[in-house]
């Protein structure tokens, strides 16, 4: 290493020492692994139930939530949040009434909330800055009031699958067996799908709703190279998921590159990392 | 057979899959303590009877009660377990242990939302001993061979204490010793706990030999109770067709009744 790197890297070190002083750091710390938690733990049961392309879908149509809530002057985050549950409970519905198999029915939940949303964009004449941090992640603009609704979000869901843990695995292993074990099964898989919703909203602050599927999969699909027990593997993917996003803020604070870019790169590379070592031993 | 009132009801069932008749006016009571095999071609319906008797499939017509209750309005689910045939068929790379697996066979109505207790997990190490699986409890459930993934699931109905236990053909593809031992572990619930017991079988000799009573399926329902002197023949061929026969020797079955675990 050359000795201006060097410097670059040590100038850089004590700023972020100084970073850590600062509120929106701390914000973005806190809210990144309060979201990183959330889509991890959500994240295992979706990859399970091998539906992982619900998230992308979902996460683009709370884009059309996030229009109407700033065409409304309402909270977008909150606006996102109904029109998501929404769309969860629509495909749900869909694929009950046997109207459509998932993956059309997440895109066509997907084709009205987007287009709804380009269209009320355009009738407001474009906000464009904001779209572009719901579009691709603003977690150092995470404001008091943005750490609260995460906050709150993030404790719910994780709450609520703790609560419901072993019937959420039960029902996630094998469907038939467990309403014939008296589990409530349509109950749980909309209350899962709401969780899953709220999840990916709350997470859209922090890394984007291009990037947010990333955060539900990766996290998960690392851990199940490990080979574990459900526990152990849950366990690890919180650890993957969190861990990316703390390194994700620091090292984009060093570089000063998009942190969401940084968030999501940190999860591959430990993926690929984990299947390497994997393929090797 | 006791007088008491019948644990499963069958009255008049029919079942159409496909537009063609599966099970035709099926007619038939299980009392408590029953061990009951149930026997026929493939294709005959044995999987068909036992789904739309527990309301899986959809009936044609025709009156199912468990416990009393008409199915379509059924709760008692901790009182009956179910081991489908399909159970074996997951996914190997779902990342759960025998013991986790187990243990959610202790899950019912009245533990919803709550963490399971000391003594679930104590009935889940005495089924782990009795079935023969604590050496491979902590292993990951797709790492095991097909004999052990069959008695896992019938461990995990059996954690649920059920009062009826109904299985769906949980020794096929396992070695005959290993089948043995397994049908007398079956014989062993039946007759300590008194647990009620159907299962669909292609081992003929354990049916007459271990069980008090046969269903043989083949569109029609023909049920039988096994004394010592039935001729299986008489009871198999209305399934199988004149040309079966089935040969059996009654003195084979002796040292079957003798074993115990």
């Amino acid at each position: 290493m050359n000795i201006h790197a060097k410097e670059y890297l040590m100038t850089n070190f004590n700023n972020i020492i100084q970073l850590l002083g600062y509120r929106f750091f701390q914000y973005a710390l806190i809210g990144g692994s309060v979201a990183a938690l959330a889509c991890a733990l959500v994240g295992l049961f979706v990859v399970l139930r091998k539906e992982s392309m619900i998230g992308d879908g979902v996460a683009h149509i709370s884009f059309g939530g996030i229009a109407l809530g700033l065409f409304l002057d309402v909270d977008p985050i909150l606006s996102a949040l109904m029109v998501s549950i929404a769309s969860v409970l629509g495909i749900s519905y869909l694929k009950r009434r046997g109207l459509a198999e998932s993956s059309s029915a997440i895109a066509l939940m997907l084709a009205i909330g987007f287009s709804t949303g380009l269209i009320i964009i355009s009738l407001a004449g474009g906000f464009n800055i904001e779209i572009f941090s719901f579009l691709f992640g603003s977690i150092l603009t995470i404001s008091n009031h943005d750490l609260i609704i995460i906050s709150a979000l993030g404790a719910i869901t994780i709450l609520v699958v703790g609560v419901f843990y072993k019937e959420l695995l039960s029902i996630t292993f094998d469907e038939e067996a467990s309403r014939l074990m008296g589990i409530p099964v349509k109950e749980l898989s909309a209350l899962f799908n709401i969780l899953l919703a709220t999840t990916i909203v709350l997470s859209i602050k922090v890394v984007g709703m291009i990037l947010v599927t990333a955060l539900i999969v990766l996290p998960s699909l690392t851990a199940l190279q490990l080979n574990r027990d459900f526990r152990m593997t849950a366990i690890l993917s919180i650890v993957v998921g969190v861990v990316s996003v703390v390194l994700g803020v620091f090292i984009s604070a060093i570089f000063d590159v998009a942190t969401s870019g940084v968030i999501v790169f940190t999860l591959v590379t430990m993926f690929l990392a984990v299947s390497g070592v994997k393929m090797l031993a | 057979m006791s007088y008491t009132e019948p644990i499963i009801q069958v009255n008049d069932l029919s079942v159409e899959r496909n537009g063609t008749r599966v099970i035709e006016e099926a007619e038939f009571n299980v009392h408590s303590g029953d061990y009951v095999g149930v026997v026929g071609p493939n294709g005959g319906g044995k999987t068909t009877l036992l789904k739309s008797i527990l309301g899986i499939l959809p009936r044609q017509s025709g009156e199912i009660r468990i416990f009393g209750d008409p199915i379509d309005s059924f709760r008692q689910w901790n009182r009956l377990a179910f081991v489908s045939q399909d159970s074996i068929n997951f996914d190997v790379n779902f990342p759960m242990s025998v013991r986790e697996l187990i243990s959610l066979g202790r899950i019912s109505r009245k533990n919803i939302a709550r963490p399971l207790k000391k003594n679930d997990w104590e009935k889940v190490d005495e089924v782990l001993e009795f079935m023969g699986l604590n050496q491979v409890a902590e292993r990951r459930i797709g790492q095991l061979s097909g004999g052990q993934r069959q008695r896992v699931f019938v461990a995990k109905a059996m954690v649920r204490n059920p009062e009826v236990l109904i299985l769906d053909e949980p020794v096929s593809g396992i070695d005959a010793e290993a089948q043995e031992k397994f049908y007398m572990r079956l014989g062993n619930l039946n007759r300590t706990h008194g647990t009620t017991i159907l299962i669909v079988s292609h081992d003929l000799a354990s049916v007459f030999c271990r069980m008090s009573h046969v269903i043989s399926v083949n569109r029609r329902v023909y049920v039988s109770e096994i004394r010592p002197g039935t001729d299986p023949n008489d009871v198999l061929q209305k399934v199988y067709g004149d040309h079966f026969h089935f040969i059996f020797h009654e003195h084979t079955c002796e040292g079957i009744f003798d074993d115990e675990l």
